[in-house]
Formats: structure tokens, sequence, C-alpha cells
């Protein structure tokens, strides 16, 4: 159960050194200087960048300032997507710092949601959590909770208080004793080859036999081009541990992630506790 | 009610056992849809075949949300959550600005650029996505 611990850690305090310049076409009353941050992997843009906001804001007027957006190399950054997912997506294998371009003015409203308001981000997390206990426990747990627990999670990761989250999230860990896990896993696995969003279907922890299931039996079944090791795609298979209570694909290279070898456990190494 | 020119394809309602008509939802020409949502077209028939292009939806109201005279639909699956939102909004002449929510299992609101399929294969039961719509936050 340490060890489990170690990896809920390393998990919540993943971070990845950020360069943030301001777009060229941005007028600004003069230079502005790039800003570095370490954004927090389990986290949301807009959720972190406040001083990033008003770094570049000193240098522009006032009527040149809209809503805020981000973009890497061109494509413009979910904001309701985890940091960390966006960052193996669009930019793990250039070197760091992760640069990005800060926008204030022509929001893509093709590409990406609006995020009015901290509100906005609390509302679309604490939905994706309730989205994965209705997968795990048929939303039993999270609707029993009060309000002040549904509260606090989010709370936790708006201050990044890993106990003051997990006092509350382990709760949405737990299943009954005579059962041997989740109802269904909450997962979403992201493909770098493809415009389609997100693969997302129901898939138990065990299989009839009462064998718990392994990551590769997962891919076998919801996304078999990934183990056919004559496919060019590369997957990138997220373990963004219960963030937000979903498993996100962890990212393998080309070979290693057909030869599926690797034997996780989804309960033992990932969902356990 | 001024028509625009409207390629919403109406089946009249069938008096046989299912009730209600289904219906096509038809593309908004001027409201911008996050790229995801892919056009619908009229008239297409479902492919024979294991995986139906189609989905059906069964649209409830809450509190005194107004009540759509059809409640039953039939939506292509890469249709986002957005997408019906507006079809909706523009079915009860809501103006653009008024909030309309969308609920998943009476428990949790789908993110706009979720697609209806993918919320049909997780959450569906008896061939049928059930959604919840309200004028304000019903469940948070």
């Amino acid at each position: 159960m340490t060890d489990d611990k170690d990896v809920l850690r390393d998990v919540w305090f993943g971070r990845i050194p950020t360069c943030f310049t301001l777009c060229q076409d941005e007028i600004t009353e003069r230079e502005a200087e790039p800003y570095y941050l370490l954004l927090p992997r389990v986290s949301y843009l807009t959720l972190v960048t406040d001083k990033v906001k008003k770094h570049f804001q000193k240098v522009m007027r006032q009527e040149d300032i809209s809503e805020i957006w981000f973009e890497y190399e061109g494509t413009p950054l979910k904001w309701h997507y985890p940091i960390g997912l966006l960052f193996d997506l669009l930019a793990s294998s250039s070197a760091l710092p992760w640069n990005i371009t800060v926008h204030f003015k022509s929001f893509p409203e093709k590409d990406l949601l609006h995020c009015p308001s901290k509100d906005a981000i609390e509302a679309h997390f604490m939905s994706c959590m309730k989205e994965a206990d209705a997968l795990k426990h048929k939303s039993q747990v999270i609707n029993e909770m009060q309000k002040k627990d549904h509260k606090q999670l989010w709370m936790g990761l708006q201050n990044d208080r890993f106990d003051q989250f997990w006092a509350i999230n382990r709760k949405l860990m737990e299943y009954p004793a005579e059962e041997n896990g989740f109802r269904y896993i909450p997962f979403r696995i992201y493909q770098t080859t493809t415009e389609r969003p997100f693969i997302q279907k129901l898939f138990r922890p065990v299989a009839a036999d009462g064998q718990l299931h392994t990551l590769g039996d997962l891919l076998k079944e919801v996304c078999p081009s990934a183990v056919d090791p004559e496919a060019a795609a590369v997957i990138h298979l997220y373990s963004q541990l219960k963030h937000p209570n979903h498993l996100h694909p962890r990212k393998l290279n080309n070979s290693s992630a057909c030869s599926s070898k690797h034997d996780y456990k989804l309960f033992g190494a990932f969902l356990k506790g | 009610m001024a028509e625009e020119p409207q390629t919403v394809l109406q089946l009249p309602p069938s008096s046989a056992a299912g009730g209600e008509g289904l219906t096509d939802v038809s593309p908004e020409t001027t409201t911008p849809e996050p790229p995801s949502s892919a056009a619908v077209s009229p008239g297409t028939e479902e492919p024979a075949g294991d995986t139906k292009k189609k989905i059906d939806i069964l649209l409830k109201a809450v509190g005194d949300t107004p009540i759509m005279k059809t409640k039953k639909w039939a939506v292509e699956r890469t249709r986002t959550i957005q997408g019906l939102i507006d079809f909706i909004k523009k079915f009860l002449k809501l103006v653009a600005s008024e909030q309309l929510f969308i609920y998943v299992n009476q428990s949790f609101a789908p993110s706009p650029d979720q697609e209806v399929g993918t919320l049909y294969e997780c959450f569906g039961s008896d061939g049928k996505l059930v959604l919840h719509y309200c004028k304000s936050q019903a469940w948070g």
C-alpha cells in the first residue's frame, strides 16, 4: 500500500516546465518577456495561469485584451483537457521547456470551449468526477457525499493539496469486499494519429472467469490497432492515475506498445487503493 | 414563426408501438460547432450492420423547462452535446443567450464537445440514451 501512495504522489506532483511567450500579433506597449512556470500535470491551463495572464496584460492596453487562449505549434490547447494529457499528446518528444504561445484575441471558436470563470472549470472537473463514478459505482458513492465533500475535491485540486483531495477521493476508489473491483473502469484513449476524439467504452475490470483484466486486454478489446505490430500508429497511453478519476492512456513508444509484455493488472498497479 | 431554410426531415409520428416518430437531426448551418461533430445529411438511411450510424435519444425536460413535442430522436453518433443543445434551443425557440444544460443519468453534465455516440456506448440502456435538459443547473 505504501508504494501505491508513492505512485499517487508522483502522479499528483508531476510538473512540466513551460515557457509562455506572447503571440507576435498581439499589440503591446512594450516588449513582453517570456514567462516561465512549472505546470501541474493533473490540473487545467486556465486554473493555473493567472500569473501568466497578469504578466502579459501589464504590457497591453485594456482594449486589446479579450479572452486568453493558448496554442502550441499552431494547435489551440483545450483548457478542459488535463495539462499532462495535452503535453503528452503534442509535445512530449520535443525538448523542454514546453513552449506555449499566449493569445488575447481571435479566439478560435471552432476549436476551443470558452472558459468564462473558475466556476466553469470547477463544473467541468466535477462533471468528470461524476461521470467516472457513474461507471465505477453507478454514481452511488459520489451522490451519497455531501456538498462539502465535493467542494473539498475541487479545493484540493485548485490549491494543490494532495491530502485534502485524497481524503475524499479515496472513497471513490473503494469497492465492496465481495466484488473484485469497480463496475466498469473509467478510461479514455487518445490517439495522435487521428482527428477522432478519445475512445471511451464500457470495460469490466474482471473477466468472466474471475481473472483480473490487464492493460493489454483493455487495448486489445477497445483499440486493437494499437496492439498490431504492423501498425504505424503511435498510441499515447496515459496512466494519469485517477485524474480526474479516468485512466487516461499512458505513452508507449511504437514497438513496445505492441509487444504488450506489460502485464499490468489494472487493479494491482494503477487503481488499487 | 419565421421559417429559415430548414433541412429537418419530419417523419409523421407513428401511431404504431413505439409511440413518437423518429426524426433526423439536421446540422445548424449558422451555429458553429466544435470540429468533432459531423454534419448530418438529411434522409440518410441507417446502414445495415452492427454499428448503426445513428443512435436513439430520449429527451426529458426538467422542472419548468418547456417540453419538446417530439421527445425521441435518431441522432448521428458524432453529433456533439453542443450540437444537441443548439438544436433543442432552436426547437424550443429559446433565445441564443438563454442557457441550456444537458444531463446524463440525472447526475452529470457532459462537456459540450462530447459525442453522443460515446455517451450512448457507456450510458445507454434499452437501446436509447436518455438525456435530461434544463434551463438552469439541475444537478450541479
